[in-house]
């Protein structure tokens, strides 16, 4: 029963990725449940992009299991989109050839929906896809990743190239396109700003490693910023961010999740 | 998919298509003018025909070659400029991220994108050589040297496999180096190797060679195209046989020829020359393919080429699920 609610869309158990010496991605052990989107957060260098790779088959792990809709990855083609960095798309084409590319490739092509797309982004569909800026590219490629219907929609740095504009638009369609399929989205970036305003689930990687994640409600419940020094014994991440309750009578106050974030950044607290 | 290969080769064809097509037209030109050269030739010279077909074919020496050499390295230029950028312009680009996430796998968009451009390279290479074949085959039929190392991959069916090996050779190549441009040059020198040493180390093999001995007359010596100075002869040919290896000169009991009486010989005008070692009685041992073999070594040749690319397809779609 791959599609009940329970499968994770995204499920990882020590996986770890090494480019020769380097290590990518150290035993990173995760679990994305469906019908979620997950905010992807870290510096530039932190493993996302491998992460990404390693659950849609484009890379093979060093070591450790990752498994997508409850699959190994690269196995249910059909069923998982993916946007790449920088959004390639073939130049030589136009917009027209990208979307019968999809159709011809696709057996769940959503050619309506397609259309739709294309014509609310205001695309010439005899555009060549060389010609597009980079918004229109990075628009484009999400309609091809989304219009074959997935499950799980994978984005690795959709916005980084773009204007505070194109991302606005991207970020406004990418939600809308969610939501329509009913899919799980995952897309990763270095700014917690892009994606904070549309992600219900956040996953904070550093280093190779995972530092936080879980739904970004209750991560908000389980951290209080204290008012006054912390007293001995709580549970400190960086600075004023305190993970659990405090004690009785200390000061504390709800945290942002921007606070939070970088508390985990900076103090590169215990991996949770 | 097979749209999408169709669509991506689109461009490449249109622009081969056309540089095929002028050069069609400029056979089928070549190929009637060969004819009416060699009807005035045959028609004119009645019993002395020995000169008229020479001029014939000095007059088309020069163009055919130059069509052959042209034929003999179209196999490399499409490994080169179709094979290579096929999976590696790809990677250069990162649109495989686009269209290994589709609902294709990647063994099969491979499958269906080498089957698309080789069959129109190997389409391609098969008119060349349809219509050289023909435009040559009055001049091949009075030189009578079909089978010699170099025409023999210019006529009939090999070049259309060396095609297919050699696109699939870039393809692989273009796979494991993930640049097209180190895959071009890499193609090309493995190719132009691989056509190099098929004639000289396979080719040979692909029968048992009939063995005669030739009595070295003055117009048999006449004909040679080198005579050195330790009585080793090259050159030595018979009309459409294949000859693969000789003797040194030889005296009638079977001895590399005295070589103080040879080089008495090696002065003064050929002609003279020619007649002086004609005099010593000296034959040459020679190993030699029967113009009759000639298809069966053009159809094994093919087989060997095909089984290769299949061989190298089987390669790349390992190759290309762990990349």
């Amino acid at each position: 029963m791959v599609t009940s609610g329970t499968t994770p869309a995204l499920a990882t158990e020590g996986l770890t990725r090494r480019y020769g010496r380097r290590v990518a991605l150290a035993d990173c052990t995760l679990r994305i449940p469906p019908g979620r989107v997950v905010g992807l957060v870290g510096p530039n260098g932190a493993g996302k992009s491998t992460l990404l790779q390693l659950a849609c088959g484009l890379l093979a792990p060093t070591s450790g299991k990752v498994s997508v809709l409850g699959a190994r990855p690269g196995t249910r083609l059909a069923r998982v989109g993916f946007v790449a960095q920088d959004t390639p798309v073939y130049a030589a084409l136009s917009v027209a050839d990208h979307l019968r590319l999809g159709a011809r490739l696709n057996p769940a092509w959503d050619a309506a929906f397609a259309a739709r797309r294309v014509a609310a982004l205001g695309l010439d569909p005899r555009q060549r896809a060389g010609r597009l800026s980079g918004g229109q590219r990075a628009q484009l490629a999400l309609t091809v990743a989304a219009a074959k219907r997935p499950e799980l929609l994978i984005l690795d740095e959709p916005v980084a190239a773009l204007d505070p504009l194109a991302r606005e638009g991207f970020l406004r369609t990418l939600v809308e396109s969610v939501a329509e399929l009913g899919a799980t989205a995952v897309l990763s970036s270095h700014l917690l700003s892009d994606v904070e305003r549309v992600c219900d689930h956040l996953v904070v990687l550093t280093g190779g490693r995972v530092r936080l994640a879980g739904d970004v409600t209750a991560l908000l419940d389980a951290h209080h910023r204290a008012t006054a020094p912390p007293p001995p014994g709580a549970d400190v991440v960086h600075g004023a961010i305190v993970r659990g309750p405090l004690p009785a009578g200390t000061g504390a106050g709800p945290v942002q999740l921007e606070e939070l974030v970088l508390a985990y950044l900076r103090g590169e607290g215990d991996p949770r | 998919m097979t749209w999408l290969a169709w669509r991506q080769l689109r461009a490449q064809l249109l622009v081969t298509g056309v540089a095929v097509a002028v050069l069609a037209v400029y056979l089928v030109v070549l190929g009637t003018q060969i004819r009416g050269g060699h009807h005035d030739a045959v028609a004119s010279c009645g019993d002395a025909c020995g000169s008229a077909l020479r001029e014939f074919q000095s007059r088309f020496q020069g163009q055919l070659y130059l069509l052959d050499a042209l034929l003999l390295v179209t196999p490399t230029l499409l490994g080169m400029f179709w094979g290579a950028p096929l999976v590696a312009r790809e990677l250069e680009t990162g649109t495989h991220r686009l269209v290994w996430n589709q609902s294709v796998s990647r063994r099969r968009w491979l499958v269906v994108r080498l089957a698309v451009v080789t069959a129109a390279a190997a389409a391609l290479t098969g008119l060349f050589s349809l219509l050289l074949t023909w435009a040559a085959s009055p001049y091949d039929a009075v030189a009578a040297d079909r089978f010699t190392a170099l025409l023999f991959g210019a006529r009939n069916l090999v070049p259309v496999a060396y095609t297919c090996c050699g696109v699939v050779l870039g393809a692989l190549a273009g796979l494991v180096l993930r640049r097209t441009v180190p895959a071009m040059a890499v193609t090309a020198l493995l190719f132009a190797a691989i056509q190099v040493a098929v004639p000289i180390v396979v080719r040979p093999h692909l029968g048992t060679p009939v063995h005669s001995s030739r009595a070295m007359s003055a117009e048999a010596i006449r004909n040679l195209s080198f005579l050195g100075a330790k009585a080793d002869v090259e050159g030595l040919s018979a009309p459409n046989v294949w000859v693969v290896s000789n003797s040194k000169l030889l005296t009638a009991d079977g001895r590399t020829v005295d070589l103080d009486r040879y080089h008495g010989c090696l002065s003064g005008q050929f002609d003279v020359m020619a007649q002086c070692v004609a005099a010593l009685d000296l034959h040459v041992d020679v190993a030699y393919h029967p113009g009759g073999r000639y298809w069966r070594f053009q159809w094994l040749e093919s087989l060997l080429f095909l089984t290769a690319a299949l061989a190298l397809t089987g390669v790349a779609l390992w190759r290309i699920r762990v990349a």
